[in-house]
């Protein structure tokens, strides 16, 4: 191949001034310009530059990319492009790495004006970049990168290629008289701000990449750099491989092209040397001669004086090299001073160390302890508008049968709920697992005893209509479906709506003012504002929104004061609560709305640590109190005899008395009608526990989902859980009580966990065995090949071994042993699958499933209720169904949540090309 | 990405069919050592290094012997052998036993890719078998490679006859040394390296026969060509500590994930982003930085998660200061960067317990802002002490920086900041 050749170098280059190198004049198409990084960094750049970029290409696709300045149009290829009539002479390149040196060569085939490429990307093989540099010399074009963030011409405010200056690139790109060129496209940036703050500005800066093939190198640069009259002097960062310094210093020493401008350089990478393997730039080889000792010897000789030394600047007319970036501004003032020249601008700073923000935790010793700065704006304000973000920030997408809150483990096939499998949520009590679903972590025991009140609270204020329960129960509706009434009844109502708002105010108003738990003092700004909006009578310029009247006082506020009051805890809500309580009674006003605002307190106090650790979003907190409605709200609608039942009485209209006692009792006590004993708690806390999720594909959190996608009120989130559950998923719990208590009908059994000594398992367990083998072999003559299973054993995914185990009831028999809380049913089961093998009804030993542990907890809770008449089998069944619902629903609020914070609108919906139509 | 000898290298010859010697590797039994010899006379010893290490037989690293009992003496001798390359010190892991080639001449030739010239070449020498950078100038020729016409044989012939090559050697070179650049381009070699290439006449033929008895290779990671040779990526992973495998194993176009570990005793654990912040803070920290490590190039949310948590994994525990250092970022998301480092930190503690040591952080760009504020959060939660400056602080000063916290931190390691009662997390 014959290579042009422009002189002075003997191969092409297309540019004799910077000035050329990109100006106002250059007309851009990028290519993939709809992909992930350009669709970020070509709208700044296209409105940076004065609107520079006349067509994109996507492949295959025609569309437009947004642009603060107007859209540009896309275009399925360059040819395409070309066609339209869009002329250009740069293209910029942002494809994956093996696509790039296809894009060079169709955007030279097919553009014969084209003088310059800018390859962005990263990682493009070595191979491709010398074909493109071969194709590039052949038809005289200029190519910079690849692995570049590309050029920007400063006097002219274009920039091409990458993100140059980043998101505001006007604010470091300054216009000036120092032309870069650095194998660094992050301290291509870093350089030219170090040397603004100093008053020096840019002329063009070049971002040449550091790949093996570098296109648009030093040689080249500098003659360039010669012929533009903007530049007075030059600034180059370089590190260690490859001759391009070399070769151009050569050029300059035998006169191959005349230079004589300053440079200031920097070399770094002397550590390289010692490494055999490239990190982050291509680097030289081990004991190749263009290390980075090398490189400054290179450049020590032709400026002939020693490194630069801030404390005697000594540099020479021809410049100097500097040992680290920092050294820039200062070596660049002396050698302006030594060429006789000013800077280009008065300096605004210096870069010696300047804290933003520090903790207030440690005390540093004082040759540490440098003084805070307030951050130059528009920085010091962005700091105060995001110290108001508090709380974790996940990204929006689609969230369809994708959740942030649940899993499924594939090798253990044991369900997590954020990131905690429900074998260990199976040991912890109600209240903890309500709590874990809101915050992603366990509670203390404050947080526990908090969590149980505001429960407590909450089940006050939102309890169902029971009459109208009794109603729907009575004509046979299922349990979900009488709590799915209740609920949607319930709406978004006025407690809950100012709750929200509380939370949200309280969360500003401790944010926009700085204080946290070590706060002494309150500032005096946080009573004015609450003057204005929380306080009644209102100062003349209220913002009260919602109203103007402040509620009387009830029980709940009465009680939520007292515990203010006393309270010992340590807490940024806490310390606010009772300045403005106090300020409030001070200035002899009310706060509108006691109730709420002290709900809101609370809960705001309960969540903070969480929140502060971003792993909870404050739209969950501000939510929490009508997530807690709707699951207070769906518990106590299991409760089948209101006026009998002493929880429910005690919730609903009793005295306010041990609140922080455990809200898992009063929910056994709802569907029991009594106090649980401790083994019981713990039985009925495994059950729960158990059923939390089994991932977000379950029709009961796609349910839930669907509806937050709809963009319903919280509790109707509910609603779409109950909706999809049903006597095939969750009502279908009954089938293996009901296969129990055939097997226990004719026993004597009194009490599960102590059988009397006539109840003999093993002949039990031989009789059910033989009675199913019998109606096996019965089905099967009559030609049903699949007989109905005993339910509860034999769950697929566990087949195959000569003795199977389902892990998770695995845990929970060990669980139970290790407690010493026998279940005779579960006994019952294990005998049964043994004699089921050894009868040769079953060709190994089937696995008792985890929904047997389900259903022999439910039955020995109500086994003694059951044998005294006082429940009837019916009630046993809703009562089966509704532990599901007490156990799932904890789930459900996590899924709802976590749909909430990262999902978008109508992300449920089925494409239309996933649907399909049968006759 | 770099290998030498035979042991693998006789795998690339073979995909070119470049003669080479027969060799047997360490774990030869004595019968077929006995076999190697009886069918050669003498056979060469030498230990296997799994990066390019030259002047070996200077170094005594090269055995020629005629009986098992001194190959095997060899083989103890030479089995974990160290090497010293310039400033590095390299240990064998095994040996090859290679058949002898009686010649008169010793070539050397290579093919990489001249940044002098900005374009593949070939040099060629009659007088190898010694280190290039041992060669007078004036004994070796390098001559560009049109890349998509391949190498030339008349340029090979032109090349040796200026060199003064003597003219029964220039025609079996010319007939295999072409083949070279198949290799070479096919494969996503950067460097292709033989010497000593032995001529020895065939004793059927009569015909003088080019054998490649050393070959050292370095391979372009980012050319999935590569894989084509059939070689297992993990023969250039034997020097990766655990560490460097896991961290690069998330090596994907977007966003870097390149980590070397400087000094695993080091006690700050910096994370780098940007080439030139990476090689700038590399040297300044020295041996106090655990690792070295380019993470910028904007990497997204997952990526950054997945390389904290391996980093913390493995090195929190030594370190006093955890650093996040770069200059002022282009396109890098600085917010998004931030929350999946102390997302994975804040997550790492809540699995381990939180460490006793001081943050500090030097950064500039888009998003900064969000993603210091988003780290202080968390810090405060956690209650680790921190510092965090702006780009309108010198990256280097903010390395000196934490160069003192670490000399004061470890000194007088500050004891762990006492928090209120902190939930038991997950």
């Amino acid at each position: 191949m014959r290579m042009k050749q422009t002189k002075p170098f003997p191969y092409f280059v297309g540019v004799y001034s910077l000035e050329e190198l990109v100006g106002k004049d250059s007309r851009v198409c990028v290519i993939n310009i709809l992909g992930n990084e350009s669709r970020k960094v070509t709208p700044v750049s296209h409105a940076y530059s004065g609107g520079n970029v006349v067509a994109g290409v996507q492949y295959g696709r025609t569309g437009e990319l947004e642009t603060p300045i107007g859209p540009v149009e896309v275009y399925p290829s360059v040819l395409a492009v070309m066609e339209a009539g869009r002329h250009f002479d740069t293209g910029v390149i942002y494809l994956p790495p093996s696509a790039v040196a296809q894009a060079a060569s169709e955007l030279v085939t097919f553009n014969p004006d084209l003088k310059r490429i800018v390859i962005v990307t990263e990682k493009v093989p070595t191979s491709d970049s010398r074909d493109i540099r071969f194709i590039c010399q052949e038809a005289g074009v200029d190519v910079i990168g690849a692995n570049c963030l590309g050029v920007a011409n400063a006097w002219d405010k274009v920039r091409i290629g990458g993100a140059l200056g980043g998101d505001h690139p006007e604010e470091t790109l300054r216009a000036g008289s120092v032309a870069i060129h650095s194998n660094s496209g992050n301290f291509t940036t870093t350089i030219a701000e170090y040397l603004r703050i100093a008053g020096f500005g840019i002329s063009t800066a070049v971002s040449s990449g550091k790949d093996i093939y570098i296109h648009f190198a030093l040689p080249e640069f500098l003659y360039a750099a010669q012929n533009d009259p903007r530049t007075k002097a030059v600034a180059i960062y370089v590190e260690p491989g490859g001759y391009y310094e070399h070769e151009a210093l050569r050029m300059i020493r035998d006169r191959v092209f005349a230079f004589g401008k300053p440079m200031v350089v920097c070399v770094t990478g002397r550590w390289k040397k010692n490494v055999s393997r490239s990190c982050g730039h291509a680097g030289a080889l081990a004991g190749s001669g263009d290390d980075a000792a090398s490189k400054e010897a290179w450049f020590d000789e032709y400026f002939g004086v020693p490194v630069f030394d801030p404390t005697d600047p000594r540099v020479s007319k021809r410049g100097v090299r500097v040992a680290s970036i920092q050294h820039f501004p200062d070596a660049m003032r002396a050698v302006y001073a030594a060429i006789d020249e000013q800077s280009d601008f008065t300096p605004d700073g210096d870069l010696s160390l300047k804290p933003w923000i520090r903790d207030t935790r440690v005390t540093l010793p004082s040759a540490l302890d440098i003084p805070l700065v307030h951050p130059p704006e528009p920085y010091g304000e962005q700091f105060r508008a995001a110290y108001r973000l508090i709380g974790s920030q996940p990204l929006r997408r689609s969230m369809r049968n994708t959740s942030g809150a649940s899993r499924m483990d594939p090798a253990t096939q044991v369900a997590e709920l954020h990131g905690v499998s429900v074998l260990d949520l199976s040991t912890r009590p109600l209240e903890d697992n309500l709590y874990f679903a809101l915050a992603k972590d366990f509670p203390t025991d404050e947080d526990r005893r908090s969590m149980n009140t505001i429960l407590h609270l909450c089940a006050r204020l939102a309890k169902p209509d029971l009459d109208a329960v009794s109603k729907a129960r009575a004509a046979g509706a299922t349990p979900n479906a009488i709590a799915a009434a209740a609920l949607a009844q319930q709406g978004d109502p006025r407690w809950i709506r100012r709750t929200r708002a509380y939370a949200a105010w309280l969360i500003d108003l401790i944010r926009e003012h700085g204080i946290d738990e070590q706060t002494e003092h309150i500032p005096a700004e946080v009573g004015i504002d609450a003057a204005k909006t929380i306080f009644f009578p209102a100062d003349h310029d209220a913002e009260q929104a919602d109203t103007h009247e402040p509620v009387e006082h009830d029980e709940v506020s009465d009680f939520l004061l007292t515990a203010f009051r006393d309270s010992e805890k340590s807490c940024a809500a806490l310390h606010v609560c009772r300045y403005l309580i106090d300020l409030a009674e001070d200035r002899k006003q009310q706060i509108v709305d006691l109730r709420e605002f002290l709900l809101a307190s609370a809960i705001v106090c309960l969540f903070w640590k969480p929140m502060l650790k971003r792993r909870i979003t404050r739209h969950g907190i501000e939510n929490a109190a009508a997530h807690l409605a709707a699951v207070v709200c769906v518990l106590a609608c299991a409760v089948d005899d209101p006026a009998g039942n002493e929880a429910w009485k005690r919730c609903a209209t009793g005295p306010l008395r041990g609140l922080a006692n455990s809200f898992g009792d009063t929910a056994f006590a709802y569907l029991f009608n009594r106090e649980p004993t401790p083994e019981q708690a713990r039985e009925f806390a495994m059950l729960l526990g158990l059923t939390i999720t089994n991932g977000p594909g379950t029709l009961s959190a796609k349910g839930a989902k669907e509806s937050v996608s709809a963009r319903n009120h919280v509790s109707m989130a509910y609603v779409g859980f109950l909706a999809n559950t049903g006597l095939a998923h969750g009502g279908n719990g009954f089938e293996a009580v009901k296969y129990l208590l055939e097997q226990f009908e004719h026993t004597k059994l009194k009490n599960p966990a102590e059988p009397a000594a006539e109840i003999n398992l093993d002949e039990l367990a031989r009789n059910a065995a033989s009675r199913y083998g019998e109606f096996k072999r019965e089905q099967r003559a009559i030609g049903v090949m699949r007989p109905a299973p005993i339910p509860c054993i034999n769950h697929p995914v566990f087949r195959g071994a000569a003795v199977n185990t389902d892990p998770r009831e695995d845990f929970v028999r060990r669980t139970l042993a290790e407690s010493d809380i026998p279940n005779v049913f579960l006994e019952f089961y294990h005998r049964l699958v043994i004699e089921l093998q050894e009868q040769g009804i079953t060709p190994n030993v089937f696995c008792v499933n985890i929904d047997a542990v389900l259903a022999v907890i439910a039955l020995k809770l109500a086994w003694g209720d059951l044998k005294s008449q006082a429940m009837s089998e019916n009630r046993l069944q809703e009562i089966v169904f509704s532990l599901f619902l007490y156990g799932r629903i904890t789930g459900i609020m996590a899924e709802v949540i976590d749909h909430a914070d990262r999902g978008r609108d109508l992300d449920c919906r089925t494409p239309q090309s996933e649907l399909a139509f049968v006759r | 990405m770099q290998l030498s000898g035979l042991k693998y290298g006789a795998t690339l010859l073979d995909l070119v069919g470049f003669p080479h010697p027969e060799f047997l590797t360490g774990s030869a039994t004595n019968a077929e050592i006995r076999r190697l010899i009886d069918a050669h006379g003498r056979i060469v010893v030498k230990p296997v290094f799994h990066e390019a290490a030259g002047k070996k037989g200077k170094a005594g690293l090269v055995r020629i012997v005629d009986s098992v009992h001194d190959a095997l003496a060899a083989k103890r001798d030479l089995f974990f052998a160290t090497h010293r390359v310039g400033n590095r010190t390299v240990r064998a892991n095994g040996v090859t036993f290679e058949a002898f080639i009686e010649s008169d001449a010793e070539i050397y030739f290579a093919i990489n890719e001249s940044t002098r010239d900005r374009k593949p070449a070939f040099t060629i020498s009659p007088f190898g078998g010694t280190e290039v950078e041992d060669l007078a100038v004036e004994n070796l020729r390098t001559v560009w490679i049109d890349p998509f016409m391949g190498l030339k044989s008349f340029d090979v012939t032109n090349a040796l006859r200026e060199l003064g090559c003597p003219s029964e050697y220039v025609s079996p070179l010319v007939q295999h040394l072409p083949s070279m650049w198949d290799l070479y381009e096919d494969y996503g070699l950067t460097t292709i390296e033989l010497n000593p290439i032995r001529l020895h006449r065939d004793a059927d033929s009569g015909q003088l026969v080019p054998f490649a008895c050393d070959v050292k290779a370095a391979f372009d990671q980012d050319n999935p060509a590569r894989k084509r040779t059939g070689l297992s990526d993990s023969i250039f992973r034997l020097d990766e500590s655990q560490f460097e495998d896991e961290i690069n194993r998330l090596r994907t176009y977007r966003g870097q994930s390149d980590a070397i570990e400087m000094n695993p005793n080091g006690t700050i654990l910096p994370f780098m982003f940007g080439g030139g912040a990476a090689t700038a803070a590399t040297e300044t920290l020295g041996e106090r930085a655990i690792f070295s490590s380019d993470f910028g190039g904007n990497p997204p949310y997952e990526k950054m998660y997945d390389i904290t948590r391996i980093a913390l994994r493995h090195h929190l525990a030594a370190a006093n200061v955890l650093l996040v250092i770069g200059g002022k970022a282009n396109n890098t998301d600085i917010y998004v960067t931030f929350r999946g480092l102390f997302d994975a930190l804040r997550d790492h503690c809540a699995e381990r317990g939180t460490p006793n040591i001081y943050v500090v952080v030097g950064r500039g760009g888009p998003n900064l802002v969000r993603g210091m504020s988003y780290a202080r959060d968390v810090l405060d939660a956690l209650g680790m002490p921190y510092s965090m400056f702006g780009h309108d602080t010198s990256m280097i000063q903010v390395l000196e920086y934490a160069l003192r916290i670490d000399e004061w931190w470890g000194n007088e390691r500050q004891p762990a900041v006492q928090l209120p009662e902190t939930a038991a997390t997950v």
